[in-house]
C-alpha cells in the first residue's frame, strides 16, 4: 500500500505541488480579480453561457463504428434510439487513415483486421449507405476523418451525399476532425503525407466551410490525442493552443477568410477528461481562460462570440482497465463529471469494455446512461460553474494556465508545433510521461484498482468485448470493384487530373475534391496522388 | 551474450506506447530489441530468421487472425522459436493464443512479469 | 561446443541456406573463437565482395539513405546485404535495434538480407565480430554488402577498414558540431553526402566540409553529394558516384593501396584483440587474479606482473 505520511509531497497531474487546503490568499492576485466575472463573461473561464447546462444540455456524443457502412449505420441509430444527441461516424483505419483501397497489398495482408475500428468507406456510394435516415440537418453529425490526409476526402463525401439528399449545405452543421494530434502524435499511420501540406489541406477546409458550409466546425483541435498519449493537462493545453496559432497564423497569411471567422473555425476543440476529475474540471476552465487571452493578445479578438471555446471531451481510455472491466463504469461516471464541472458542451464517456474492443452494444448504451443519469438525475445542470470561486479550484485553474502557457513558450522556442512534430521533440514528452506513469504503477506508487490491488473479482459477468463483423473486406472489395466498373470512368479521371493539379499547385483543393466524390472516385486513388505529389511524412518515432 | 528479442505490430495500428514501453523494458533488462514496427507476416518471417531472434514479441491491434497467421508462419519457419504478444487482446483471443502456445500479456500487464517471461522464453533465467 | 556449432552452420551457410547464414552470424558474435575456424575454411575461398561503409552521426538519415539506395544497387549487384549497427546501452547491455524498420520498403524480397547488430560498447569485440561477418557473407554469395555504424567512436572506424569505400553522411548544420568529430569522419570518409538537403544550411555545410577536406590533401577529389533521402533526391546519382568511386579507386591503384593498409590495420586489431582475449582469461584465472590482487597490494612489482603474464599466456592454446 501506498505509504502515507505528513510531510510527503502531493502533486498534481501537471506536477503542481498541492497545499492540504485553500484559502483565498492562494488565489493568485490576477485571476482574483478576473474570477469574479459571470458566466458568459470575458475571460470566460467559469463557462460558455450564463444560463449554462439550463438553456443547453451537453450533446451526448459517443465515437461509433465498424465493419460494413451498414452495420455502422446501424449502431449510429441504436444510440440515437438510446438518447445520443450528436453521431460520430468511425472510418476504417486500414484504409481510410492510409487512403487505401482495400485491395493495396498492406491491407490485404491484413483482411480480417479490416472494419475492426470503423466502417470501410472508399467512395461516396459506401458514404451514402453509412449515412442512411441519419438526421443530418437536425442532429449535430461527425462524418469521420479524423486524420489529417483523410480529412478532405471524408468531409466532401459527407457533404456530396447531403447534397444529393436535397439538404442545403449552408445549413448543414456538424464537424469532421482532422486532428494533427492523433496524425502526427497519437498514432502514427504507416504512411501519411507531411505536416506542411497537412496543414495546407487544414486551411483549405477552413476556407471551403467559410464559403459554404457556414455552420459547420471544420476542423476540431484535439487535446485528447496529445493527453491520451502521454501528455499532462498543462501540456495538453498548452500544445492545443500551439496548434490553433499554426491554422490562425496560416489563414492570417493566406489572407483569404476574416481572422475572427477563422478563430470561430478553430474554436470547437477537445480535451480528455481524465480520472483526477478536479484537475480536469479546472482544465476546462483554463482553456477557455487562455483561448480569450490568445484571441486578445495575439490578433486582437475580443469579440464574445468567438472568444468563447467550445469544448467537447472524451473520458480518458488509458484510464479503462482490461481487469474487472465493470469497474470502469465508475470511472466513466467521475470522468464525466469532472468534464461537467468543466462546463463542456459536448461529451463521450469511453465504454466500460474500453481496454478488450470497441464498445458492445451494452456498453455503448451504458455510455449513454451514465451521461443521461447525470443530466437527469442528479441536479448537476442546474447550476452553471459549481466549482467556481472554491479557493482550490480558482487557484489550480490559474496555475494551470501559467504552466501552460510556459509549455506554449516552450514549443515556440523549439521552432512552433510543427516542428515538434516533425522533431519527435513532443513524442520525447509523451514518452517521458507515460514512463513515469507506468512506473509508478509498477512500483506501487499509483494504486489502480483490480490492476496492481484489489485483483479478487466476484463478478458474475463475463465482459469479453465486441467481436464485430467479419465480411467486411470481402463485401469492401466487391463494392470497389463495382464502383471501378459502373462509374463514369471519364468523368473520374478528369475529376482525378483536376485534384491532382490542385495539389501541386496553391489551389483550395475542396472544390476539385468535391467534384472526384461526384465522379466516384476512390480513396485509394486519391491516396496515390498524395503519395505522387506529397510524399510521405518521415516518423520520429520508431514502435 | 544478449538474447535477441523481435518486436513487431501486426496491425496498421498506430498505438506506440505500449510496444516502446515494452521494448525498453527489455532493453532494460539487458535484451537486445529488434524493432520493426507495423509489419506484415512475410517480413515479421524474414526478420525472425535473418535476424535469428530467440524469442519473438507481437503487439496485436487489430484482428486476432492476422495475428495468427503470422505466428503460424513464423512457427512454419523456426518452429522452435518462442512467442509472446501483448495489446489489445480480449479474453477469449487470449484463449486462442495461449492455444497455439503463445504467452499472452494484456493490458494492465506488468513489466516485471513480461521481462520475467522474456527470461524464461530465453533460457536466461 | 565450438567445432560441433561452427562447422555444420559454415558448411550448410555456404551451400545458401539463409537460417544457417543468420544462425552463424550470432555465433560469431557469442563466440570470438569461431572466427578462427571460419577463416581457415574461408582462406581456400577467394571471394571479395564490395563493402560500402554508411556512417555519420546519430539520426544523419543513414538506414534512409540505404533504404533508398538498395533498389538502385540491382544494376551492378545480383544480392545485397545489410549489417546495420545501433549502439548498446552502457547500463544494462541491451539494445532497441531500430534501423530495419526504415529499410524494409525495399521490395526486393530474397535479394536483400538485413542484420541488425548492438555496438556491444567500446570493447565488446563489434569490430571483431563485423570483420567475421562481411567475410562470411562475402563466402555465402553476398556481392554486396552495405554496413551502417554510428560514427561515433573508435569502434566504428574500425569497423571502416572493412569497407571498401566508405560514405560519410552529414546533415546541413554539421560545421557547428565538435572538432574532434569533425577530423575522424573527414578521414574516414571517401564519399561525402549532405543528406537531409530538404533543410536550411547546405551551402554552409559544403563550404565548412570542402574547408575541412582540403586538410586531407587527397590525391583525387572527393566528392559531395546531396540528399534527401526520404525523397530518394540525390541518390541516383550518389549511387554513380559509389560507382565511379570504385572503378577509379581500381584503376588507379588507390584502392589497393587503400585495402592494404586496411589489411593490416584489421591484422593488427585481430591480435590485439586476441591478446586482449587471452589478458582478460588470465585475470580471471585463480593464478591471475591473485597475481593482481598481489600487485595491487604492492607485494608484486608490475614488471613482475607483467613478465608472470607473459609466461602464462605465451602458450599455444
Ligand atoms: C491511449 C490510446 C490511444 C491514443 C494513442 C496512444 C499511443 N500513442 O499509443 C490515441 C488517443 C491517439 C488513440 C487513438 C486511437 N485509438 Co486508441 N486507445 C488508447 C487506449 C486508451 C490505451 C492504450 C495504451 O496506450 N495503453 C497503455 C499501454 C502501456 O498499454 P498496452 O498498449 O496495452 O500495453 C501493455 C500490454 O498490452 C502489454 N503489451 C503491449 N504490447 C506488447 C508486446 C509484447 C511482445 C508483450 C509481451 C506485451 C505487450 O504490455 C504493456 C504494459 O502492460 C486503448 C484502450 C485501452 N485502455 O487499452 C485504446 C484503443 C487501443 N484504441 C482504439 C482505437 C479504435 C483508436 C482509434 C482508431 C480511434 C478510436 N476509434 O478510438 C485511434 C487510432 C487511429 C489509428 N490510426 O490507429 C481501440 C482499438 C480496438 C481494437 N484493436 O480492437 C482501443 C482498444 C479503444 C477502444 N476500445 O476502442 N488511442
Ligand atoms: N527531412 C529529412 N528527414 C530525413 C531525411 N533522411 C532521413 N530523415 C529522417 O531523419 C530521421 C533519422 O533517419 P534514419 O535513417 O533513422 O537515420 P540514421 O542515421 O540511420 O539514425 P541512427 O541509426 O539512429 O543513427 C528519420 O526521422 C528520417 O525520416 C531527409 O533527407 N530529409
Ligand atoms: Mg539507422
Amino acid at each position: 500500500m501506498q505509504k502515507k505520511s505528513t510531510d510527503k509531497a502531493f502533486f498534481s497531474r501537471s506536477g503542481i505541488e498541492l497545499k492540504s487546503f485553500y484559502t483565498g490568499d492562494d488565489i493568485p492576485d490576477g485571476h482574483r480579480d478576473r474570477a469574479a466575472a459571470a458566466p458568459g463573461e470575458a475571460p470566460y473561464h467559469r463557462g460558455f453561457h450564463t444560463s449554462g447546462y439550463r438553456s443547453k444540455p451537453w450533446r451526448i456524443f459517443q465515437l461509433s463504428g465498424f465493419g460494413k457502412p451498414e452495420d455502422e449505420n446501424e449502431r449510429i441509430k441504436f444510440l440515437l434510439k438510446n438518447g445520443e444527441t450528436g453521431f460520430i461516424m468511425e472510418h476504417d483505419r486500414n484504409t481510410a487513415d492510409h487512403c487505401y483501397n482495400v485491395d493495396h497489398p498492406e491491407v490485404v495482408a491484413r483482411r480480417e483486421d479490416v472494419g475492426l475500428t470503423g466502417a470501410v468507406m472508399q467512395s461516396v456510394r459506401d458514404t451514402a449507405i453509412c449515412m442512411d435516415g441519419l438526421p443530418v440537418d437536425s442532429s449535430f453529425g461527425h462524418a469521420g476523418g479524423a486524420v489529417v490526409q483523410h480529412a478532405p476526402f471524408a468531409l466532401a463525401a459527407y457533404w456530396t451525399v447531403a447534397k444529393q439528399r436535397g439538404f442545403d449545405l449552408a445549413k448543414l452543421p456538424g464537424t469532421g476532425q482532422s486532428d494533427f494530434n492523433l496524425t502526427y502524435l497519437g498514432c502514427v499511420t504507416k504512411e501519411q503525407i507531411p505536416t506542411l501540406p497537412g496543414l495546407q489541406f487544414n486551411a483549405d477546409i477552413i476556407e471551403f466551410c467559410d464559403r459554404y458550409l457556414p455552420y459547420w466546425v471544420p476542423v476540431s483541435i484535439a487535446g485528447y490525442n496529445a493527453a491520451d498519449t502521454g501528455l499532462s493537462p498543462d501540456q495538453e493545453l498548452g500544445v492545443l493552443f500551439a496548434n490553433a496559432v499554426e491554422y490562425l497564423d496560416e489563414i492570417k497569411r493566406r489572407g483569404s477568410v476574416d481572422l475572427i471567422k477563422a478563430a470561430k473555425a478553430c474554436g470547437g476543440v477537445s480535451f480528455r477528461a481524465s480520472i483526477e476529475f478536479i484537475e480536469e474540471a479546472c482544465k476546462m476552465r483554463a482553456a477557455r481562460l487562455m483561448w480569450a487571452d490568445l484571441l486578445r493578445e495575439r490578433y486582437g479578438i475580443s469579440d464574445p462570440k468567438v472568444a468563447n471555446l467550445r469544448i467537447h471531451c472524451v473520458t480518458a481510455g488509458s484510464k479503462m482497465t482490461y481487469q474487472q472491466p465493470l469497474n470502469n463504469i465508475v470511472r466513466g461516471t467521475l470522468m464525466a463529471l469532472g468534464a461537467v464541472f468543466g462546463g463542456v458542451q459536448s461529451l463521450g464517456v469511453s465504454g466500460y469494455d474500453e481496454a478488450l474492443s470497441i464498445p458492445s452494444e451494452h456498453a455503448h448504451q451504458m455510455s449513454v446512461r451514465i451521461q443521461q443519469i447525470l443530466q437527469e438525475e442528479t441536479g448537476i445542470a442546474n447550476v452553471t460553474d459549481p466549482l467556481g470561486g472554491s479557493y482550490y479550484v480558482e487557484t489550480i485553474t490559474a496555475q494551470l494556465a501559467e504552466k501552460a502557457w510556459e509549455f506554449f513558450e516552450e514549443i515556440q522556442n523549439q521552432g512552433g508545433y510543427l516542428a515538434t512534430l516533425d522533431s519527435g521533440w513532443l513524442h520525447a514528452r509523451a514518452a517521458e510521461n507515460q514512463y513515469k506513469e507506468f512506473m509508478d504503477m509498477e512500483n506501487g506508487d499509483q494504486q489502480v484498482i483490480g490492476v496492481n490491488c484489489f485483483q479478487d473479482d466476484e463478478s458474475p459477468f463475463e465482459v469479453d468485448g465486441f467481436m464485430g463483423t467479419d465480411d467486411a473486406f470481402d463485401v469492401a472489395t466487391a463494392r470497389l470493384q463495382d464502383v471501378l466498373r459502373t462509374r463514369h470512368e471519364k468523368a473520374a479521371t478528369a475529376a482525378l487530373k483536376q485534384l491532382e493539379a490542385d495539389c501541386r499547385s496553391d489551389t483550395n483543393i475542396m472544390p476539385a475534391m468535391m467534384e472526384a466524390m461526384s465522379a466516384e472516385v476512390t480513396l485509394g486513388e486519391i491516396g496515390n496522388v498524395y503519395r505522387e505529389v506529397f510524399g510521405n511524412w518521415n516518423t520520429p518515432i520508431q514502435t | 551474450m544478449q538474447k535477441r528479442i523481435l518486436m513487431a505490430k501486426t496491425g496498421l495500428d498506430g498505438h506506440w506506447r505500449g510496444p516502446t514501453i515494452v521494448a525498453r523494458a527489455l532493453r532494460d533488462a539487458g535484451f537486445e530489441v529488434i524493432m520493426i514496427g507495423m509489419a506484415n507476416t512475410d517480413d515479421i518471417v524474414t526478420s525472425a530468421v535473418d535476424e535469428d531472434v530467440d524469442l519473438v514479441g507481437l503487439n496485436v491491434g487489430g484482428h486476432i487472425d492476422v495475428a495468427i497467421r503470422a505466428i503460424e508462419n513464423v512457427r512454419n519457419a523456426r518452429p522452435e522459436l518462442p512467442i509472446f504478444a501483448g495489446g489489445t487482446i480480449t479474453p477469449r483471443a487470449a484463449k486462442q493464443l495461449e492455444g497455439l502456445g503463445v504467452e499472452v500479456y494484456p493490458p494492465g500487464s506488468q513489466l516485471t512479469d513480461i521481462v520475467d517471461a522474456a527470461e524464461r522464453l530465453t533460457g536466461t533465467k | 561446443m565450438t567445432e560441433a556449432t561452427t562447422q555444420p552452420l559454415l558448411a550448410s551457410a555456404l551451400n545458401g541456406d539463409r537460417s544457417s547464414l543468420a544462425r552463424l552470424l550470432s555465433h560469431i558474435e557469442r563466440d570470438p573463437s569461431a572466427e578462427t575456424e571460419i577463416r581457415a575454411v574461408l582462406a581456400s575461398k577467394e571471394t571479395q565482395s564490395v563493402v560500402i561503409g554508411v556512417t555519420g552521426p546519430p539520426g544523419a538519415g543513414k538506414s534512409s539513405l540505404i533504404s533508398a539506395l538498395l533498389p538502385h544497387t540491382t544494376d551492378s549487384f545480383d544480392r545485397t546485404a545489410v549489417l546495420a549497427v545501433d549502439p548498446t546501452s552502457p547500463f544494462s547491455g541491451g539494445a532497441l535495434l531500430g534501423d530495419r524498420v526504415r529499410m524494409q520498403n525495399h521490395g526486393l524480397g530474397d535479394r536483400v538480407l538485413i542484420r541488425s547488430m548492438a555496438s556491444k560498447g567500446e570493447s565488446g569485440g563489434l569490430a571483431r565480430a563485423a570483420a567475421t561477418a562481411t567475410q562470411v557473407l562475402a563466402a555465402c554469395g553476398w556481392p554486396l554488402i552495405l554496413l551502417e555504424t554510428l560514427g561515433i567512436g573508435q569502434v566504428e572506424l574500425d569497423v571502416m577498414d572493412l569497407a571498401t569505400v566508405v560514405a560519410v553522411v552529414l546533415n546541413p548544420g554539421w560545421g557547428d558540431t565538435f572538432q574532434a568529430n569533425k577530423a575522424g569522419l573527414t578521414e574516414a570518409g571517401d564519399v561525402f553526402v549532405i543528406n537531409k538537403a530538404d533543410k536550411d544550411g547546405v551551402q554552409q555545410t559544403r563550404a565548412d566540409l570542402q574547408d575541412s577536406l582540403s586538410l586531407l590533401q587527397s590525391p583525387v577529389p572527393i566528392q559531395i553529394f546531396e540528399t534527401i533521402a526520404v525523397n530518394e533526391d540525390g541518390v541516383a546519382a550518389l549511387w554513380q558516384g559509389i560507382k565511379t568511386y570504385l572503378a577509379d579507386a581500381q584503376a588507379t591503384g588507390l584502392q589497393e593501396q587503400k585495402l592494404r593498409t586496411r589489411r593490416r590495420r584489421l591484422l593488427m586489431r585481430i591480435l590485439q584483440s586476441g591478446c586482449e582475449a587471452r589478458i582478460e582469461a588470465y585475470c580471471c584465472s585463480d593464478h591471475g587474479s591473485a597475481q593482481v590482487e598481489r600487485a595491487l597490494a604492492g607485494e608484486l612489482s608490475i614488471e613482475a606482473l607483467q613478465a608472470d603474464l607473459y609466461a602464462n599466456i605465451s602458450q599455444p592454446e
